[in-house]
This record gives structure tokens, sequence and C-alpha cells, in this order.
């Protein structure tokens, strides 16, 4: 591959959307790229499970001529994504073997919307089964692996999004979020994730792992791009009874606006004690960093670890086992064997506890939502507290409920505030770092604007994996 | 009844079984999730409304909405 396509392939959205405005240069000419880069790179990774070959160069045909004939869209037109394999759309297996050959009647609600933006589908990315059964070595979709580093996992669920964006396979790639699945694999990548607020994007069609925690939401190489495409796939869905019918802002509109003055809350609780320094220190740095660019860092008093895992995962497994009760009970020996022992868990979780966690969860919510009031503007804290594992030969067990998975992500996702996740650095064994900022509900264009601020005083972004 | 029977009983409640080892990895996860019903539990807040009796000051929502509440 030339040092003019390897450039183009790692561009982002911003600037090839550009190009392709200008007619400098094709949708066919994009989508024959990522064709060529998924044919050489992805029997390394196995970040797509169907690539849609003759769909996607059709799409790209029909955007070209759309183009040329003066009919551009918008940014994402003629631009070339991976959609995560838990979305309807075409064969859709959920990373599950009794779903190998299912194939969806039609687009979802996300999908359709970025199709109509203009964005062209190469094709499904992996997932960790139904979003939460980690791969190993003998799951039957077998695991994306990590492009930093071939024996780690590239993280999850969201695995094939972010190592196919973060390797140069596609410009974005669609994922969903119901603990971290977002930010944590982007995180383990070395990209942007942002998981929009509870409601911003609809989730009809895409298959549910814990109704009140899901969302979905892209994941970029850089902050613009992961505005850019939030701004094609967020809005009202009356298919999905969580949408938020609210207005949609101009995602970007902040980007590129200085941060001085601008409060930043850390929420040392949850992190302080536990985070490996592997990870603490990269994260420091950007603490710094965002001070040094006019940031006042302020503390936000909020729960600890162990409260944050009390809340998350009880909740999210009791509907998780609501279900896959019935694939459990039909297919359970056709799943990942921890992946059916998690629906189990769930199962074993009573109504009062569940009707205790929702309580607890609006109280940390009104607690957060009374500091984004009063004492900070921003929210910030490190995405995870562990370097990303190797890749397992052995089933796992139960090891997301375990006290020592100390990811970051969920306090967001059961308060349902925006979060993004930006990179800031590498550890001592090469592998990615990275740190969320969230905000108030609905206000997406606060958060990339201090995301933007710091990835652009940064070199983070303009880093990739060598395949 | 040991924390095996017992999982064993309330997932037959279910009609779902599982084998004598799936039961052993459940264990350590099932012993953490009762430890977390009690961390979940201390953490809500109630106001003293009689001797022994409280008014939860907090509301179960069963569909979240990120934009209500806040207001205290």
């Amino acid at each position: 591959m030339t040092v003019a396509a390897q450039e183009l392939a790692y561009a982002s959205i911003a600037e090839v959307s550009e190009k392709v405005k200008r007619r400098e240069v094709s949708p066919i000419e994009l989508t024959e790229l990522m064709l060529s880069r998924i044919e050489e790179f992805d029997a390394k990774l196995h970040s797509y499970y169907t690539v849609f070959t003759n769909e996607v160069r059709a799409a790209a045909r029909q955007a070209e001529a759309e183009i040329q004939r003066g009919q551009y869209r918008n940014p994402l037109h003629g631009i070339p994504i991976g959609i995560k394999d838990i979305y309807e759309s075409g064969r859709t297996t959920c990373g599950s073997k009794p779903l190998d050959n299912y194939v969806a009647a039609n687009d979802c609600t996300a999908v359709k919307k970025l199709k109509e933006a203009g964005a062209l589908v190469l094709g499904k990315t992996a997932t960790y089964e139904f979003a939460y059964g980690f791969p190993t070595t003998k799951s039957y979709f077998g695991p994306t692996r990590n492009p930093w580093n071939l024996g780690h996992d590239a993280g999850g669920s969201s695995s094939g999004a972010a190592a196919s964006t973060a390797s140069g396979l596609a410009y974005a790639g669609m994922g969903s979020c119901t603990g971290g699945s977002i930010r944590w694999p982007a995180q383990a990548c070395g990209i942007v994730g942002l998981k929009a607020t509870y409601g911003r994007v609809s989730r009809a069609g895409v298959y549910p792992l814990s109704w009140s925690l899901d969302h979905t939401g892209p994941l970029t190489r850089t902050v613009t791009d992961a505005a850019l495409v939030l701004q094609a796939c967020a809005g009202y869905d009356p298919n999905d009874p969580a949408s938020a019918n609210v207005p949609v802002p101009n995602f970007a509109e902040k980007l590129g606006r200085d941060i001085k003055g601008l409060r930043v809350g850390l929420l040392r609780s949850v992190y302080e004690d536990n985070c490996d320094v592997k990870l603490l220190g990269p994260y420091n740095e950007a603490v710094k960093q965002l001070a040094k660019l006019g940031a006042k860092i302020v503390d936000v008093p909020t729960i600890t670890l162990d409260q944050l895992q009390a809340i998350e995962w009880p909740g999210l497994f009791a509907e998780c086992a609501a279900i896959h009760l019935d694939n459990v009970r039909n297919r359970g020996n056709d799943y990942n064997p921890h992946a059916k022992l998690f629906a189990a868990y769930g199962l074993l979780v009573s109504g009062a506890h569940y009707l205790m966690v929702q309580r607890a969860r609006a109280q940390v919510r009104d607690d957060l939502l009374q500091a984004l009031a009063t004492t900070a503007d921003v929210l910030m804290l490190p995405t995870a507290g562990f370097q990303i594992n190797h890749i397992a030969d052995e089933s796992p067990g139960l090891s997301i409920v375990a006290t020592s998975f100390s990811v970051y992500t969920p306090i967001f996702n059961f308060t349902g505030f925006p979060a993004i996740q930006v990179p800031c650095g590498f550890d001592s064994d090469g592998l990615p770092v990275g740190f969320q900022i969230a905000g108030k509900p609905f206000d997406e264009p606060t958060i990339c604007q201090v995301a933007h601020a710091y990835e652009q005083s940064t070199v983070w972004h303009t880093q990739h994996p060598n395949l | 009844m040991d924390k095996k029977g017992i999982m064993a009983a309330k997932l037959a409640e279910w009609n779902v079984s599982l084998t004598d080892s799936e039961l052993d990895q459940l264990v350590p996860a099932y012993d953490n999730l009762l430890r977390w019903q009690e961390v979940v539990h201390s953490m809500l807040r109630s106001r003293k409304i009689a001797d022994g009796m409280i008014f939860p000051e907090s509301e179960p929502l069963l569909m979240y909405s990120p934009e209500k509440g806040g207001s205290k």
C-alpha cells in the first residue's frame, strides 16, 4: 500500500469529506481503499463478520453519481463506515452461533438514518456475544485482536468497530454501550468513542442487553468525526420507547472554542484508590494538560467503584436475563459458556434488589446533576483502571461482576449523561490509555468542545497502529 | 441449604438448570451479588418519620429519563 493510500485511509472524516465535496476523491475510491485494506489486514484483526462487498460498491457508485450531479448531502456522503453486528441490517449475528444465518428483513433506524445521510455501509463488525459475552480463542466467532498488540483483546463489546476504525479499515464504526461498550474498546484501540445522552440515538432494531442502560453511538479517530457521525444518527424515533423528543443541536458548534475558565470536575472517589498506575500516569498528565489550556480543575465528591459496580451489574444482568431467558432455555448450550452463566446470574437478582438499584441510580444522577449545576461544567475520570486483557483460551467466567473489573464507564450509563472517551497516551506496554469527559444531559456540544481542545493540543490522535 | 442449592432452586423456578461445574462458577458471583445488595441498600437515603420507620427519598425509575431530577 502506498504512503498516499495509507494517509488517505487514516485521514479523518472531516478531511476526507471536504475532498469528496470538492470531487478530489470519489466515494468509489474510498470504498475500494477500505475493501482492499480489509482484504489485506482483517485476517489478523477479525474486526468484520460480514463485508457487504457488492452492496457497498453499488452504494458508492450511487453516491458518486449524486455528487457528480451536484447533490452533495453532508459530511457523511460517500464515507465508508462499519456497523456493529447487533444492529439489524443484512446478516446480523450478534456474535452468537444460533444467529449465524439470521438476515434482518430491514435496516434498523440508526442505519437507515446513516444511509440517508449518504454513509456507505462496508459491513458488520465484531461484537462480544449479544454485547456482553467475552470471546475466547474457542468462541464460535472468535475474538477481535487489538491492533496495537495482537495478543490482547480489542475491548468490547464494540470490538470490531474499535479495531477497524483504529486500523483504517473504516472511517468510523457504530457501537452500542450498556456499561462502556463504546468507550472501553475505544480506549483499548486508541480512538474516540462517544456515548450520547440516553435517548439521543435510536436503539430500535438494535439487539437489547439492558433496556434502561442501552445506548448507541459512534467510534471515530477524532472528536470532530464523532460529532459528525452523531449528527447523522441522532434524533427522535417513535419506534424506540426511550427515544428523547428533544431538539438536535449542531454537535460541532463549540469545536475550536477555548476552554479557559471552564470547570472540569474530577470524580476521584471512583478511581483514585484502584486505578493501575500504568493508566493513572497518562490520565494525570491529561488533567494537567486541561489545566494548561485554562480549565479550572475541581473535585466532585461522588460514589466509590464498589458502589458503581453494585448499581450497574445487578441491574444490567437482571434485564439481560429477562431478555435472554427463552434463548437460554432453548439454545443456552450454543452460547459462550460464560454468556449463558451471566443470563442465569441475572435471574438471581430479586425484584426488591432491582428496585433498590433503580433508586440508587436516581440518587447518583440527582447528585451529579446538582454538581453540574453548581460546581462543575463537565466531569472527568479515566475510562478504565486496568490494562486490556490478553485474549483468553478458556472462558473467563463471570469476570465482569468481580470487584477487580475496574471499568469506570458505567456511571454514565446509569445516569444517562453524555460521555466521550479521548486517547491520552500509551501505557508502559504500548497499549492505549484514555479518559472520559461527561456533561449535562443533551449537552454533547460542551463535552465535544473540551475533548476537542485536549485532542488538538496533543499528538495521540495522529498515531496509528502498525499492522 | 448451601449456596449452590439455593441458586439451583432459584433457577429451577425459571425452569433453568445448570451443571454442577456451572453452579460452582456462579458461587463467587452470587456471594458478591448478595454483598452488593447490601451496598446498594446502604446507599439509599430516607427520612425518619417514626420510631423504626422511614420515608424513602428516591423513587425507582424503570425507564430512565436523564433530563428529569436534579432539583432539590
